[in-house]
């Protein structure tokens, strides 16, 4: 009977044991960091629902959401295929295309990204269409007047700020996602090429069907965090006067003095947005790791 | 057979160079239509190069190739055709990794040949059917061992009814249990009358199925002789020491 008493008390004492080792490893595995944000986002969200000043600088700075995202989505597209080419390019055996998919990469990744879109906004693309507008009145002069007068009515001040946004938005990622297209294609193995290439398939139809259907998904959430990176960084285009949620959260804390609020309502809109998407990215990242391979 | 009719494949005089290395050096081949040629020789001693030239997936740096009494060039139009009617066969396989094998074996018919999906298909499966393993043809090549990919690799290269079939190593990669399964699918091909270039280690294969072997070493061909004359009666000493190091094993 003692000897009984004894045995279970040891059990006892060994489940306790087990179960603080059982509570101790699910403390160390929750992802406090994710609970920590959750707080800061629920608690500005209460503070919007109850403190008029909160929800003041919400509703005004809320009006530019529809610009962040259409910014972000229209020059997002745009610079993945400017990208897919570039990436192609660099990778090329054509020397000419080499050394110019090389050359714009560099170039822009050697500037700020604030600097570059100054620089394609307020620069490049005036260039563009002075260029084309000069190149209207020659042809013109030549007597293709219906393309030449179509060029020739090119105006900068017809080209709005926002669409220079998505422009140099576009021409600066497009060097980032190119560097991410090379990574992808070069990790496929050489064999495969070979393979297509022995079998007759020309080199552009073996990167379409057998090089870059592997190469795409190999980058894949690569890719996705390039999208959210672009969410953040489309905030560098209020520089240019565009009223996205930063422009309009710098604008309303200039003239209403509320700085915490405009600033904080600011960072958990973007918060909440960036949080949502890299959810989205470890999803795709979970069904790439477990469908085949 | 017609006397008049050119080799199948001929290479002359060809030299390749990868920097200093001279890969191969000076080599003369002609392979008759049904013949079945196998390649043998220390690592390193040209062997693969040399068949990577005959499809030009090495472009050799001087010399000629003549595929069915047309030079090969590399102008990129004549060399996917002629491709086409090249099979090859890896040592590592590749196989499409994202593609299930019925895949692999459909897409260059359909890319390439505009043959119709059905078709493609039915070609895929008859030749699934003859390297044994019609039942693997939704598996991706990840989830078949490694002998099945091979032979899978060989299905894929039958479909295109190609004239010349290049062998690369086919067993070099492959488990010990695995190289016969891959073997006997040679063997078959060799039976029908497929003409072939294979370097291979395999002796007992090379006996059994060649009507000639050829030697290499440095990247020349040292002997070549029907596989009785080759290993029961080599002429030159590198071909005996070869010979005595590979058959002690």
């Amino acid at each position: 009977m003692a000897l009984n008493d004894s045995t279970a008390v040891a059990d006892r004492i060994a489940l306790r044991e087990l179960s603080r080792q059982r509570l101790r490893t699910r403390l160390a595995s929750f992802p406090w960091w994710l609970a920590s944000i959750g707080l800061i986002i629920a608690t500005t969200l209460y503070l919007i629902a109850n403190a008029p000043s909160f929800s003041e600088a919400f509703s005004t700075i809320r009006a530019g959401i529809s610009v962040t995202l259409t910014i972000t989505l229209i020059s997002y597209a745009i610079s993945l295929v400017i990208g897919l080419v570039t990436g192609l390019g660099r990778v090329s055996k054509n020397i000419g295309s080499q050394n110019i998919a090389t050359f714009y990469v560099e170039l822009m990744r050697g500037i700020p990204m604030l600097v570059s879109i100054f620089f394609i906004a307020l620069v490049l693309v005036p260039g563009a269409v002075d260029l084309l507008g000069g190149l209207g009145v020659k042809l013109s002069e030549l007597g293709l007047t219906g393309i030449g007068e179509f060029l020739s009515s090119a105006d900068n001040r017809a080209v709005s700020m926002s669409l220079r946004a998505v422009i140099a938005l576009s021409i600066t990622y497009g060097a980032y996602s190119a560097e991410i297209f090379r990574a992808g294609i070069q990790s496929v193995p050489v064999g495969q090429m070979e393979a297509a290439r022995s079998q007759g398939l020309s080199y552009g139809q073996a990167m379409r069907h057998i090089i870059l259907p592997q190469a795409v998904r190999n980058v894949l959430p690569a890719i996705g965090n390039d999208f959210i990176a672009m969410l953040k960084d489309s905030s560098l285009v209020s520089v240019l006067a565009v009223r996205d949620v930063t422009q309009i959260a710098r604008l309303y804390a200039g003239h209403s003095f509320r700085f915490p609020e405009a600033y904080t309502t600011l960072s958990v809109m973007y918060l909440s947005m960036t949080l949502m998407l890299s959810l989205v990215v470890k999803l795709i990242e979970k069904r790439i790791s477990t469908n085949g391979q | 057979m017609d006397n008049n009719q050119p080799p199948m494949i001929e290479v002359k005089n060809l030299h390749k160079w990868f920097g200093d290395l001279h890969a191969v050096d000076d080599v003369n081949l002609s392979v008759q239509q049904g013949k079945v040629v196998v390649i043998i020789g220390p690592s390193g001693s040209g062997k693969s190069t040399l068949l990577r030239c005959m499809n030009f997936l090495e472009t050799p740096t001087s010399g000629e190739v003549w595929f069915m009494g047309e030079r090969m060039t590399t102008d990129q139009k004549d060399l996917n055709r002629h491709r086409a009617e090249i099979g090859m066969v890896f040592q590592s396989f590749n196989l499409y990794a994202h593609l299930t094998v019925m895949e692999n074996i459909t897409l260059a018919q359909r890319v390439v040949k505009k043959t119709e999906k059905k078709e493609a298909e039915a070609i895929a499966l008859e030749q699934l059917r003859k390297v044994g393993i019609a039942d693997k043809a939704d598996k991706l090549p990840s989830q078949i061992s490694g002998g099945q990919q091979q032979r899978a690799a060989i299905a894929r290269a039958l479909a295109m009814k190609p004239k010349l079939m290049l062998f690369d190593e086919p067993t070099s990669a492959l488990d010990p249990e695995m190289i016969k399964e891959v073997l006997d699918v040679m063997m078959l091909l060799a039976k029908e009358g497929i003409t072939m270039v294979i370097v291979t280690h395999e002796m007992g294969f090379a006996r059994a199925a060649a009507d000639e072997v050829i030697f290499m070493d440095f990247g020349r061909i040292v002997e070549k002789s029907t596989p009785e004359n080759l290993f029961n009666n080599p002429q030159s000493e590198r071909t005996k020491l070869f010979l005595s190091q590979i058959l002690q094993k």
